[in-house]
């Protein structure tokens, strides 16, 4: 982690569905200008880990804090500092990209007067330029992706969590996603989710690998020397707890 | 513009970009439309014979609250269908997120998704409104009865609307969305029948139905006990509806 000011603090993080653990005693924390890749294999925990950080889900124990404030206590402010790509953009088909992001603007607290500054600069940012009077339900998987990576980052916030961003993109789109996440790490935090090593050796600074609801190993990138190999050999150990089910 | 107004207008604007809520209103014009000349055809044939009947009902009386009441009847069946999407398409669609990750309180969700959908709801009582209004060119409507009702049935379809709006926040299907709609608001409003078949019309059950309600204003009674009436299913509804996004966060 670097010496920046740390936004996003998970502390002895746990989640139980029906008993059984989904998400166990995790710790983290990460600073602003880090990308953390959340790495691990299907059911591993990753998703609800990335719900929990963004405040869509409760911890069963344990605290999650943004910016210092704790999310269970002060909802409304935390999430005004989060932005959140789920796996599946929450798009509105009806709209255009441009009153979708107008609407996703002023939902996240930004002023009536600046939200079209905030608009432009998202659209300018995610390349929509072209798409912006497009209806989101009639674009491509590519560039629902930047739509909802877009709202994400439209009101400039402290943290940004992003579930398997670059599922389902081809290697271009991949490529230019991965690149604006890069440029979108110098001002905040990013926490993304894959089970795709390259999609975490290309962009990330730290790697957390998750497994069976636990975190196993977090360092920067540069101190695991074979991160293929340290993932399988982690992976490998046994299967995750939601496939045991 | 606080966060419910927001959703409100954000769901308003959605819907009135897609065919199905102009198809609706369009349909329920059209029904209540007919149904309006029919009984002004009616009533302008009886006209002659009233005019030597002492205290004869009024068009107000033979038009106006029978189109009014067949509107309480259809309100039934158009509420659902413009709730049914209010939360479970958002979770069909998975844009749920957005919402649930935004710094807006559960609460004020389910306020803003339940003023998006009474907004065409209360759209479909002013065009039916507007017609036995446009009678008061030709001749003399008792408006002070003809605005009790409206308020009725505003607060009656509020009442239907916040119910909907709560069991679309039960389920991610909008189809079962609307039929638990439907079946909760008609067993609201038919809570008494079988009292009312055996005489009894002032009991906790009558108390309970929905139709013991509207029926007052309909007649032109503005009473407060209606008014809290709806006013309190409408809250209790909503608090329903806020409580399963609380479950939502708390379960997943």
């Amino acid at each position: 982690m670097n010496e920046s000011p740390v936004v996003l603090s998970l502390a002895k993080v746990s989640r139980r569905l029906s008993g059984r653990a989904i998400v166990e005693d995790l710790n983290l924390d990460i600073a602003r200008g880090d990308v953390l890749g959340l790495l691990g294999v299907n059911g591993a925990g990753k998703s609800t880990t990335l719900r929990m950080m963004a405040g869509i889900l409760t911890p069963s124990a344990g605290t999650v804090c943004v910016e210092g404030r704790d999310l269970a206590n002060h909802p409304e402010l935390a999430r005004r500092e989060i932005g959140y790509l789920p796996e599946e953009p929450p798009l509105h088909g009806e709209l255009t990209v441009e009153e979708y992001l107008r609407f996703c603007a002023r939902l996240h607290g930004i002023g009536r007067d600046k939200v079209a500054q905030a608009v432009e600069q998202a659209i300018a940012r995610c390349e929509l330029g072209e798409m912006r009077h497009r209806l989101t339900s009639l674009l491509s998987k590519g560039f629902r992706q930047r739509v909802g990576l877009a709202q994400a980052i439209i009101h400039e916030p402290a943290l940004i969590v992003l579930d398997e961003p670059a599922s389902g993109l081809d290697p271009i789109q991949a490529l230019r996603l991965r690149e604006l996440m890069r440029s979108m790490a110098k001002d905040c935090a990013v926490v993304l989710s894959t089970h795709v090593l390259s999609d975490v050796l290309a962009c990330c600074d730290r790697v957390a690998i998750l497994h069976r609801g636990r975190l196993r190993k977090t360092a920067p990138l540069s101190e695991i020397a074979a991160l293929e190999s340290e993932f399988v050999r982690i992976a490998s150990e046994s299967p995750s707890l939601e496939s045991l089910a | 513009m606080s966060g419910f107004m927001l959703v409100a207008r954000n769901d308003i604007k959605r819907q009135f970009v897609q065919p199905f809520a102009w198809v609706l209103l369009a349909l329920t014009c059209a029904l209540l439309a007919w149904q309006f000349l029919v009984a002004l055809d009616a009533y302008l044939r009886i006209v002659p014979k009233l005019a030597n009947v002492p205290n004869s009902q009024g068009a107000t009386d033979l038009i106006a609250i029978p189109l009014l009441r067949s509107l309480s009847g259809l309100l039934m069946l158009i509420v659902p269908l413009a709730t049914m999407r209010s939360l479970a398409g958002e979770r069909r669609n998975h844009s749920l997120p957005l919402l649930l990750a935004a710094g807006i309180g559960n609460l004020r969700i389910v306020l803003g998704k339940f003023l998006g959908a009474y907004a065409l709801v209360v759209l479909v009582v002013l065009i039916a409104m507007a017609m036995p209004l446009a009678l008061h060119f030709g001749t003399n409507m008792d408006l002070g009865r003809l605005a009790a009702a409206a308020l009725g049935l505003l607060l009656y379809a509020g009442t239907l609307t916040a119910i909907g709006v709560a069991c679309s926040a039960w389920t991610s299907h909008p189809a079962l969305a609307a039929a638990a709609a439907l079946v909760i608001g008609s067993f609201l409003a038919m809570l008494d029948m079988g009292a009312r078949f055996q005489g009894i019309d002032n009991a906790l059950i009558n108390w309970l139905s929905l139709s013991t309600h509207l029926e007052p204003f309909l007649f032109g009674l503005v009473a407060s006990v209606d008014i809290v009436y709806f006013l309190l299913l409408t809250t209790l509804a909503l608090l329903f509806a806020g409580r399963r996004l609380d479950g939502l966060r708390a379960r997943g």
